[in-house]
């Protein structure tokens, strides 16, 4: 393989990691430039969407390169983002081969994480915080605590099998709010709207809002307006989602819920 | 006002986890977290509208997360997500979508423009936070720099 191929290929490679993982627009293009021109290939052209990276490298010459990777939303996992940055630095510096530079970049895609267990467990923790906050009172937070947990393993257990984004916030905060009213039903003195507004926050889109206005405000209009539009739509589902649990109980004759 | 800032912190401190924020820097997300959340409840405290109150905790947030991402050589989104989220208007979006189910509607509308004006409140809250020029950051971050000789030379520019 021609050496603008190989330079090519790593530096979409790492352009991927970072837009996987909830890296901005901007952030990936200098990326994937920076690296080029760290390795010598200065006649390249990139562009960058938020589902998706196209790159060229030497049109005009026989070591001609192209390439296009598909990206879909995933998981933010800023960890890598702050590994592949450092990785970036470094090659910008020379301090890296392109050899050494394969290897860390699979290192980093390999990278253990965090387990499943304490994603649970501070699900549950930020849910009965924001009970909290809103003016819940000690039990109220730790029944949010509860269904935090309930949610996030619900959530877990869903990505495994690759259900879509929509129904998991729509049937996620429908649990919620559901197991809220019945335990509303059950103790009775508890401030059940309190303990659903904790329990949802998980699914708010507060980071597509934030990286969508980053992108926005960078000139990247299309990449933002997807973002923004994933946030509209992330949160029409959750009000779906709340909403139909609202009425079921009704129907099932919780009758009007006081406020 | 302690224990409600101290909460925050602990919430934020969770949401880092969530995101798989690097473990060296959670103590410093939650921080910005708690610092968001102080600003937002001094501006409350002080008679500012809920609105206003959340426009100046973004702005603190945006501000710190980029000094905190100078001076510890950090993407600054790695600061910025995670405190955020207490300012989220998830109350917002459940009021909203409750108000709708129970048939009310005006108290729906009006719940519903007040999450988008929250929203809006957040999005100028970091664009103003982020017309700030890079520059002045990276002297930060060079200040710094000097003290550890093994760092970077030349700072990437991002942030």
């Amino acid at each position: 393989m021609p050496q603008s191929k190989e330079v090519l290929n790593l530096a979409v490679s790492m352009g991927e990691e970072l837009l996987k993982n909830g890296g901005e627009i901007y952030r990936v293009q200098e990326t994937v430039c920076r690296v080029m021109e760290a390795y010598d290939v200065w006649d390249y052209n990139v562009f960058v969407v938020t589902n998706g990276i196209f790159a060229t490298v030497h049109e005009e010459r026989a070591d001609a390169g192209s390439m296009v990777r598909y990206i879909p939303l995933g998981e933010i996992n800023l960890e890598k983002i702050a590994k592949i940055n450092q990785l970036s630095r470094e090659i910008c510096q020379g301090h890296c081969s392109l050899r050494e530079a394969n290897k860390r970049l699979k290192a980093c895609r390999q990278g253990a994480g965090v387990k499943d267990v304490t994603l649970i467990f501070a699900c549950g923790i930020e849910s009965a915080g924001f009970c909290f906050l809103l003016g819940g009172h000690f039990i109220d937070s730790v029944f949010s605590f509860l269904l935090g947990m309930l949610l996030q393993t619900f959530l877990l257990m869903g990505t495994k099998r690759n259900v879509s984004k929509f129904i998991l916030n729509i049937l996620g905060s429908a649990m919620v709010t559901a197991g809220s009213l019945v335990l509303y039903r059950l103790v009775q003195d508890i401030l059940y709207d309190r303990i659903i507004i904790g329990g949802i926050i998980v699914l708010m889109p507060g980071v597509a809002l934030v990286t969508g206005i980053r992108d926005l405000f960078n000139g990247d209009y299309l990449s933002g307006g997807i973002r923004m539009m994933d946030a509209l739509l992330t949160g029409i589902c959750i009000a779906a989602g709340v909403g139909a649990a609202v009425k079921i109980f009704q129907l099932l004759g919780g009758g009007a819920l006081p406020l | 006002m302690i224990i409600q800032v101290l909460v925050a912190v602990i919430s934020t401190l969770a949401f880092a986890v969530l995101f798989h924020v690097p473990r060296q820097e959670y103590l410093y997300c939650a921080i910005n977290g708690g610092l968001g959340w102080v600003v937002y409840k001094l501006c409350l405290y002080y008679g500012f509208g809920g609105v206003v109150s959340c426009l100046w905790a973004t702005l603190t947030l945006t501000l710190v997360a980029r000094i905190l991402s100078a001076l510890r050589k950090m993407p600054s989104t790695v600061f910025l997500l995670a405190g955020i989220f207490t300012l989220v208007p998830g109350s917002g979006v459940y009021y909203t979508a409750y108000y709708l189910i129970m048939n009310e509607l005006s108290r729906s509308t009006a719940k519903g423009i007040e999450t988008f004006k929250i929203a809006g409140a957040i999005v100028f809250g970091i664009i103003f936070g982020l017309a700030l020029p890079q520059s002045w950051f990276n002297r930060l971050g060079r200040l710094t720099d000097r003290k550890k000789p093994s760092a970077a030379k030349k700072p990437c520019g991002k942030t």
